[in-house]
């Protein structure tokens, strides 16, 4: 019962707080850490416990929940949803640790939080589609309140965007999912009962694939649905960006692996062209836009998008490595994305301003928190020794195995990915100081843990990326049907 | 006489309002506390009479357990709406007569779950109408006096075409047993044009109960002008007694070729329109009008799936659709109570998060709910509604309906946003009564448990119409 207990952390939490009352501020802080911090320690256990030699579903629980309509309370771990329900606890650590400023309704933040949370720990564990649906919106709800009441820059249109755009993709899975139901010789919603007993013919395939490749695409940020995703992540608070960015958008893409490519890979093959494509506009067209942003949560939420079309781009390969590459790229952007913000938010505490012009010589006040940035930039770039290097790399020569043209042009557009790091970094820590930020305080001692555990992740990926490789390239090989 | 319990208890606790009414009148808040209890003791009495099973009145009566799930739907939102009626100013000018109507409603509408026979139907159909159009117009202003006269007027016109077209199936089946009528069906229907002719004029009376396009336009007004905890009860127990009748006679009758296609059409104008206009309203309460419209688009598609599946998922919508609704409702009425202004404006919502934590709470889940948000039970009526009609084959409808209720999410939304973001107009906290605030956690918890945890009921609404079926 290791997943659910992973999954009960949060929910407990969740109730106790709202059992607090309001004004017990530090309680509440308190529970929610407590309840993270949980969550996180079963993760690291659930490492413990896991064979990475078995390609099928490990450590898998079921009950009953309403058979008469297929759906089943059905959880399992295999390699990709084990490192990112690793990723998923650590982000939620860190981004509780960081929400400590937050001073503005406490109670609901945290509750709204763990709740997120909890949606997203249950995507990622389940392995019945019904349960994949409801996860997936738990997440998307209070995501809305959180931009809503804590956010900032026009956060009543980006939340409301953000909303829309992504119960417009779930509306699709909605359909695809039930599609699938309704098929002869289903009747069920359980992931691998599908897959093992159902015939999707191939024009079936072909639809089905390309309406829940959309779906999906719409939380992945893929071109061109991803414009929900930068207004989203400027107007939300520190950590709910970090988790948004971190791991919601992740919930995208591995839903396009675990349903869509496991189900139906005739279909994945008819569309891997196009998603390749629209990939590659990610990558580039995200690139562009960020090297035009001068508000530094803008240039993270285009670097975003700009570093999905790389995960994108290695689940077209359909190729081991390509997949193995896009997985562990997740994992990488979702530890490099949430220090990124981490150390905005910071910033911007102090600030009260994320414009590059109107910031300047921030290194000099701030040494810490420059550091922290310059070391997520450097991994944004694709510097050797940090996670991203590896993924990218595994990534761009599978791409240029499959699609030449295409794995060739994204190379070349890391190099506009390390112009606008490299300008965003000397423009907001290096140059003449801002007279306005002189008072501008360095990270507190508290405010350093949870920056300093993503950055000795983002390190240990980069130097020991075969420990997750290793947990990943038996599943997704098992996946791929090679 | 276990069986005929329900209705004799809403009965007596009719004659009990009218005694009061004709004595003159009770002091303080007796009256209430009177029609409080005997609605407790009804809800008792449906709960106690849950499984029996019978065929009373020279069988024109049917008893089973789809009746009589129903009938506690139907027990338990008279409750929650007397309930909700304390705190109303409404109710508090001629309460014997106003708790009266509500009582005769009721007993109307739990006969017409049990009708098996053409009269009882339209007999019960038509109690619970007059009781329902006098409680709209119970304001004594001009616009709930044009609320009622409305509601009259189509309702009236409604019933006109229902007794036409029972008159017609009587006429060429030579019975008014649902049953007998049952048996003929098949025979009818493929020789005789003008049986489905008088089949889609008593379906179109029947979807005026809904509030189902095209007989929803009486929706709009009548939620916007009649009292609040009247529109609480038309929008619960009189929608929960429309699907009882609808699922009863397509289940009995089954569904004629050709009737598959107009159906779909209907739920399709349905849910477009009701969320379409929901968009730009203004008035809460009319906004939640044009979304029952919708949602009775949800169930039509529910109805079409015609099949074993559909029918218990359209029982167990209909359960999840008396306690979202009702939630929303008690708060709509708690702050027109507190504004002093019985149509409450969007702007009436600000702050209300601030004023009080629950109530706010209360409105985003009903609402949730309704725009089909897991875990709540809105969601889980919709996924297993959709998975129904999916199955056979209506895949349009489906992705249709999926995708109206992301529009439908833009104005919950809304109301949830001037709830959560704007500022109070008013200072101070909203006083809400310890009944209000009881029901208020009982129906957020029963939204919740009944989407996380719905096999029990889901199994209750298989068995209901598996025996409802002959």
């Amino acid at each position: 019962m290791i997943l659910t207990s992973i999954l009960l952390c949060p929910i407990v939490g969740l109730l106790a707080i709202l059992a607090t009352p309001a004004r017990r501020e530090n309680t509440v802080r308190f529970i929610a850490l407590a309840a993270s911090g949980a969550s996180m320690a079963l993760s690291l256990y659930l490492l413990t416990l896991f064979d990475p030699t078995d390609p099928s579903f490990q450590l898998v629980e079921h009950v009953s929940w309403v058979p008469a309509y297929g759906i089943h309370y059905t959880n399992g771990v295999d390699g990709l949803n084990l490192t990112l329900i690793l990723l998923t606890s650590i982000v939620i650590f860190c981004g509780i640790l960081v929400s400590w400023t937050v001073t503005y309704r406490v109670k609901d933040f945290f509750a709204n939080m763990l709740f997120l949370v909890t949606g997203v720990f249950g995507v990622f564990m389940t392995t019945n589609l019904f349960f994949f649906f409801l996860f997936y919106e738990i997440a998307v709800i209070p995501m809305y309140l959180l931009i809503v009441i804590w956010g900032s820059t026009n956060k009543q249109y980006a939340a409301m965007k953000l909303t829309l755009y992504l119960l417009l993709g779930s509306a699709l899975m909605f359909a695809g999912f039930l599609y699938m139901y309704s098929l002869p010789g289903a009747h069920t919603f359980d992931l691998v009962w599908l897959k093992q007993h159902v015939t999707f013919s191939s024009a079936v395939q072909n639809v089905l694939f390309l309406g829940l490749f959309l779906g999906f695409g719409v939380l992945a940020a893929c071109f061109p649905f991803h414009v929900w995703s930068p207004d989203g992540h400027v107007a939300a608070p520190t950590a709910a960006s970090m988790l948004h960015a971190g791991v919601l958008m992740k919930l995208g893409a591995y839903g396009i692996l675990r349903v869509a490519v496991y189900l139906l890979p005739d279909g994945a093959r008819t569309w891997a062209p196009l998603i390749a494509t629209l990939a590659l506009c990610n990558i580039v067209y995200g690139a562009m836009v960020a090297t035009q942003q001068r508000d530094l949560k803008y240039i993270i939420g285009f670097s975003s998008v700009s570093h999905m079309g790389i995960v994108l781009l290695g689940i077209a390969t359909l190729t081991p490595a390509g997949v193995n590459g896009a997985v562990f790229q997740m994992f990488a952007h979702g530890i490099m994305t949430a220090l990124f913000f981490a150390c905005v938010g910071w910033i911007y505490d102090g600030c009260h301003t994320r414009m590059l012009d109107e910031l300047g010589g921030l290194s000099r006040t701030a040494p810490m928190i420059a550091a922290f940035f310059i070391i997520a930039g450097l991994c944004g770039l694709g510097l050797p020794g940090m996670g991203s290097f590896v993924a990218e790399f595994l990534v761009t020569l599978a791409a240029v195995k499959t699609y030449p043209l295409i794995g060739v042009a994204s190379i070349l557009a890391l190099l506009i990915t390390a112009y606008y790091v490299l300008t965003a970094v000397q423009k907001a820590f290096y140059g003449p100081p801002n007279p306005h930020h002189a008072d501008f305080k360095d990270i507190t001692p508290l405010q350093f843990v949870p920056r300093a555990i993503l950055v000795g992740w983002l390190v240990f990926t980069g130097i020991f990326p075969q420990v997750f490789l290793n947990w990943i390239s038996v599943s997704v090989k098992a996946l791929l049907g090679a | 006489m276990t069986a005929f319990l329900p209705e004799t208890l809403a009965a007596a606790a009719l004659v009990l309002m009218l005694s009061i009414a004709v004595a003159g009148r009770l002091t303080g808040r007796f009256t209430w506390l009177t029609a409080a209890l005997a609605s407790a003791v009804v809800l008792e009495g449906a709960v106690a009479a849950w499984s029996s099973e019978a065929a009373l009145f020279s069988a024109t009566y049917r008893i089973d357990a789809f009746s009589q799930g129903f009938k506690l739907v139907l027990a338990l939102a008279l409750l929650i709406t007397v309930l909700a009626s304390r705190a109303s100013s409404v109710a508090a000018e001629r309460e014997p007569e106003y708790y009266f109507f509500l009582f005769s409603a009721t007993l109307g509408m739990m006969m017409l779950t049990s009708a098996a026979d053409l009269l009882t139907l339209y007999v019960a159909l038509e109690l619970s109408s007059y009781s329902l159009y006098v409680l709209s117009a119970f304001k004594l202003d001009r616009r709930s006096a044009e609320a009622g006269v409305k509601y009259l007027l189509f309702g009236a016109a409604a019933s006109g075409l229902l007794l036409w077209g029972l008159s017609l199936i009587a006429g060429l089946s030579g019975t008014t047993h649902l049953a007998e009528i049952a048996q003929k069906a098949p025979a009818l229907a493929a020789g005789e044009p003008i049986y489905l002719a008088a089949l889609f004029l008593s379906l179109l009376a029947l979807l005026f109960k809904l509030s189902a396009f095209p007989a929803h336009f009486w929706a709009p007004d009548v939620y916007e002008s009649a009292p609040t905890p009247a529109v609480l009860f038309i929008a619960t127990a009189s929608k929960a007694a429309a699907v009882a009748i609808l699922v009863r006679v397509f289940l009995w009758l089954g569904m004629p070729a050709g009737a598959g296609w107009a159906l779909g059409f209907l739920a399709f104008v349905s849910m477009s329109l009701g969320n379409a206009v929901a968009l730009v309203q203004t008035d809460v309460k009319r906004l939640l009008a044009y979304s029952s419209i919708a949602q009775a688009g949800y169930i039509l598609v529910g109805l079409l799936a015609g099949s074993f599946e559909g029918y218990s998922s359209v029982i167990f919508y209909a359960a999840a659709y008396v306690l979202m609704n009702a939630a929303a409702f008690l708060v709509t009425g708690v702050v027109a109570e507190a504004a002093r202004h019985d149509n409450p404006q969007l702007s009436h919502f600000d702050g209300l998060a601030e004023r009080s934590p629950l109530l706010a709470l209360v409105l985003l889940i009903s609402l949730l709910s309704l725009a089909g948000i897991p875990p709540l039970a809105g969601f889980t009526g919709k996924w297993i509604l959709f998975s129904a009609a999916m199955d056979k084959g209506h895949w349009f409808l489906v992705l249709w309906g999926v995708l109206n209720s992301v529009v439908s999410l833009f104005y919950y939304l809304t109301l949830v946003k001037h709830a959560y973001l704007e500022k109070p107009k008013e200072p101070g906290r909203l006083t809400v009564g310890p009944i209000a605030k009881g029901m208020a956690w009982a129906l957020m918890l029963a939204i919740v448990l009944l989407g996380i945890f719905p096999d029990g009921v889901i199994g209750l609404c298989r068995e209901a119409v598996e025996l409802a079926a002959f």
